[in-house]
């Protein structure tokens, strides 16, 4: 998977800034935003330009220079918001954190000034905030909103895969009440909470299955240490 | 979809997002969807000192993989029914 801010050239042609999408995967164009300006970490406001956002990713083209452009995938947007106060940004604005997959911490403010002097396009990829400035402003609330649906429609990769690995049997009677039709897919927490722990469906089989679970109380703690060992792996990816 | 039927449990409650880059964010849960993606209100930065840009934002919403944990309201926990429902959760219930 790409992580991080990417230049973004593929255009239609030079004189139109409208962005190539991956059609053929779906990807298709969820809102134009003209005359905004973007603002890369603690680098100078770069305007104005276009702002198209897709189904699978936030495109920036210069209006000025429609060679240049950014691009980041939803799924490195970890974090979105509006932000107001003047006191944080002179200019309301989309804020955004960028997920770099870089996770070696840098003295990056330092970095960053010295980029300056330098080609437009060095070390955008471990940019970790963006900030969108929409020269109307009535537009922040749209923009936030479009993101939030577009952040929905591109899910972690593998939190996408339906869950497969959930038909242990722990016992016996566990056959017969799960074998009865009680659809996991149904079974809602919020519903019916009490009815839901070893009663539902008045089928009493389960009230005995969390005796069960009691008795195996170790066992079950050490499986949560594991999927906490699990998940401190995937972090460090 | 425990821990989603859960959180929707406790909209309107204040929690804190604590993100994997340790930014931790204090707010009212607005809601969140299946892949626990998260929307706070009224948002408060924990280190606000660390994090002064954040000062502004009044709402967001947070990616749900790029939660590490949720504060919860205590009162907001009954821990024996999530107990339970957590193990039941676990062997497919």
């Amino acid at each position: 998977m790409a992580f991080g801010l990417r230049i973004f050239t593929q255009r239609t042609s030079d004189t139109i800034a409208q962005p190539i999408l991956d059609a053929d995967n779906g990807e298709v164009l969820m809102h134009t935003q003209p005359s905004v300006s973007i603002v890369l970490g603690n680098r100078s406001p770069e305007s104005p330009g276009t702002l198209y956002i897709s189904s699978k990713q936030v495109i920036w083209v210069s209006d000025v220079d429609r060679s240049k452009g950014y691009a980041v995938d939803f799924v490195s947007i970890s974090l979105h918001a509006v932000s107001r106060d003047p006191e944080a940004y002179p200019s309301p604005c989309i804020y955004t954190q960028i997920e770099t997959g870089d996770d070696e911490e840098e003295d990056e403010d330092e970095d960053e000034e010295q980029q300056e002097i330098m080609d437009w396009s060095s070390g955008i990829s471990k940019i970790k905030e963006m900030r969108l400035v929409p020269s109307d402003p009535s537009q922040l609330e749209t923009l936030f909103e479009v993101f939030c649906e577009c952040a929905e429609l591109n899910p972690e990769p593998m939190l996408g895969e339906p869950e497969e690995e959930h038909n242990w049997i722990f016992s016996a009677d566990q056959l017969n009440s799960e074998a009865l039709g009680e659809d996991a897919s149904n079974w809602t927490f919020s519903e019916n909470l009490i009815d839901s722990i070893g009663h539902t469906n008045g089928d009493n089989d389960l009230a005995h299955n969390v005796l069960q679970l009691h008795i195996n109380d170790q066992c079950f703690e050490d499986a949560e240490e594991m999927d906490q060992e699990h998940d401190k792996n995937n972090s460090h990816q | 979809m425990l821990f989603f039927s859960y959180f929707k449990e406790i909209v309107g409650r204040e929690v804190v997002v604590e993100l994997k880059n340790d930014l931790a964010i204090r707010g009212t849960l607005r809601s969140v969807d299946q892949y626990l993606n998260i929307k706070l209100e009224n948002t408060r930065v924990v280190d606000q000192e660390k994090y002064p840009h954040m000062l502004s934002v009044r709402n967001c919403f947070i990616r749900g993989s790029v939660v590490r944990y949720v504060q919860l309201p205590p009162d907001g926990v009954d821990v024996e029914l999530l107990h339970d429902a957590t193990r039941r959760e676990a062997r497919g219930g």
